[in-house]
């Protein structure tokens, strides 16, 4: 039980850290144009790949994981 | 990128004809009020995507038209308000009776597995908005769905914000939908193995005394992590859970359990799902070319357990078009009360418990998918006077999509009757068009 806690508590120490870190990885907005650009969009067309992914679910036992729209957004 | 509007804002044509949900209605008609008070920044989006769907494996046939259209306007940079319908046409064939070898062994000449002619119309409209707050925004929406024999009431909502200047966005939201299926009424004394399947969808959601409505409740939770790492890479992370809780059986499909006997499929009330997804978007600087990979694990309790790997390739070949190359493997085991035959024979048939399936999306298989995708859009250059330039006097920005995809379907023990399908092959087109004026 003890351990149980103590691993707990290290995952979220590790997790806090890890977020905090995020900090540290900086793209500066004029670096952005890349990203900011529609083909490096996770989800560029959200109707379209909602339709896709409404057939493929249909045939399919699984679902979710679906992509989320963003990836840069070219903004300051 | 959508542009601002500082002069009048016209509203889209409608469609010749084409009637809408009361709902899409009302949605319109928030939409003209809106753009009575002319604001400092307006603009509106219009989406329209059009889905074919198409397969003809053995004995069986679907074809699927899926049309929508959506509306977005934002009449402040606060806030953005949205409306939407979208539909599905369904016409073909699908297995009624299903049975498996063993069965068939004991009955040859016998042909036990039947087809059933299947025409559904699924209506669908929708609302919401969004509300932003630096870098937060919130979204609410709501959905309904409407079919012969299935009633859905769906909400959403989310939230999401940017962090660490902007390279970090965090986005989770959780729907909840209130369905309702329509089943045949059973003999009060009659247990699953002797239910009999409903025969059509005549007098579904009426006061007809031979049906019933049989509830349906999902719960859907989603969180995810999307992360720019260098100015030419991006990774996210989608964590998605979900919960169902009612009828989830076809009420059509019936299932040979014993020598004699079919009865209605019969699967377990609750389904709790899990899906992590990682992917990666890299620019090659080299080949022009965005790369992207993802994978996905998914299981359930009902002991299916799944793997997704993509894989896909886009590039400019010219001015705002480009071209997309994609690939898809996906393999998953067969649900814990899966078997092709539940009358007897060798393992893997014979019975698995109280619960019985004959659906296919249930058993062990894996399928292979590819497809291409052409995109081109049109950022209008602006005027050498300052003024906003305009695609046909309209558009201020426009797209338009085409796509092909085609997947193949291999099933390691589904068969009709021991007959196995070895042409289970869908196509999938797409067409997109939009546009912000």
């Amino acid at each position: 039980m003890r351990d149980q806690k103590g691993s707990r508590s290290l995952l979220t120490i590790a997790a806090l850290i890890a977020l905090g870190g995020l900090g540290c990885v900086t793209v500066k907005p004029q670096q952005r144009s890349v990203l900011a650009d529609p083909i490096m969009q996770f989800e560029g067309d959200p109707q379209a790949s909602a339709q896709l992914r409404h057939a493929i679910d249909n045939r399919e036992g699984s679902y979710g994981g679906g992509g989320v729209a963003g990836g840069g957004c070219g903004c300051n | 990128m959508r542009l601002q509007l500082r002069s009048r804002c016209r509203l889209p044509s409608r469609g010749r004809g084409r009637k809408v949900g009361s709902a899409l209605v009302a949605v319109a008609a928030a939409v003209v009020l809106t753009l009575e008070n002319p604001a400092r920044a307006q603009v509106v989006q219009v989406d329209t995507s059009h889905t074919f769907y198409h397969e003809a494996p053995t004995r069986s046939n679907m074809t699927v038209y899926t049309p929508g259209v959506d509306l977005a306007v934002t009449p402040a940079e606060w806030v953005t308000i949205r409306g939407g319908y979208e539909a599905d046409v369904v016409s073909g064939a699908s297995v009624a009776t299903k049975a498996g070898p063993a069965y068939q062994a004991v009955n040859p000449g016998v042909d036990v597995i039947t087809t059933a002619s299947v025409k559904d119309f699924r209506q669908s409209p929708r609302g919401g908005f969004t509300l932003r707050k630096g870098d937060v925004a919130y979204t609410a929406s709501y959905t309904y769905g409407t079919e012969n024999d299935y009633r859905s009431h769906s909400i959403f909502v989310g939230a999401r914000t940017d962090a660490y200047e902007h390279n970090t966005q965090f986005d989770i939201s959780y729907a909840r939908n209130f369905d309702s299926v329509c089943d045949r009424v059973q003999a009060v004394n009659d247990t699953p193995p002797r239910f009999r399947a409903l025969e059509s969808s005549a007098g579904c959601f009426t006061d007809d005394p031979l049906r019933r409505r049989r509830p349906l409740s999902i719960d859907g939770f989603q969180a995810s992590w999307t992360q720019a790492w260098t100015p030419t890479f991006a990774t996210q992370l989608v964590y998605t859970a979900q919960l169902i809780d009612g009828f989830q059986s076809s009420p059509y499909r019936s299932i040979i359990v014993a020598q004699g006997l079919k009865a209605q499929e019969h699967h377990p009330d609750v389904r709790v799902r899990q899906a992590l997804a990682l992917r990666f978007n890299w620019y090659l600087r080299p080949l022009k070319v965005a790369l992207r990979v993802s994978g996905r694990v998914y299981r359930d309790t009902w002991d299916i357990t799944s793997g997704t790997g993509e894989l896909e390739l886009e590039r400019y070949f010219a001015e705002g078009l480009r071209l997309a190359a994609r690939g898809r493997f996906y393999k998953q085991t067969g649900a814990l009360f899966w078997s092709d035959d539940y009358t007897g024979g060798d393992a893997p048939l014979g019975p698995k418990g109280q619960y019985f399936t004959g659906d296919r999306e249930l058993s062990p298989f894996w399928s292979v998918a590819a497809g291409l995708r052409l995109t081109y859009a049109i950022h209008p250059t602006a005027k050498p006077d300052g003024g906003t330039a305009r695609l046909i006097g309209i558009f201020t920005d426009a797209k338009l999509g085409l796509s092909a995809d085609a997947m193949q379907f291999s099933y390691d023990e589904y068969t009709l009757a021991g007959t196995p399908i070895t042409n289970a092959r869908a196509y999938i087109l797409g067409l997109t068009a939009g546009g912000a004026f």
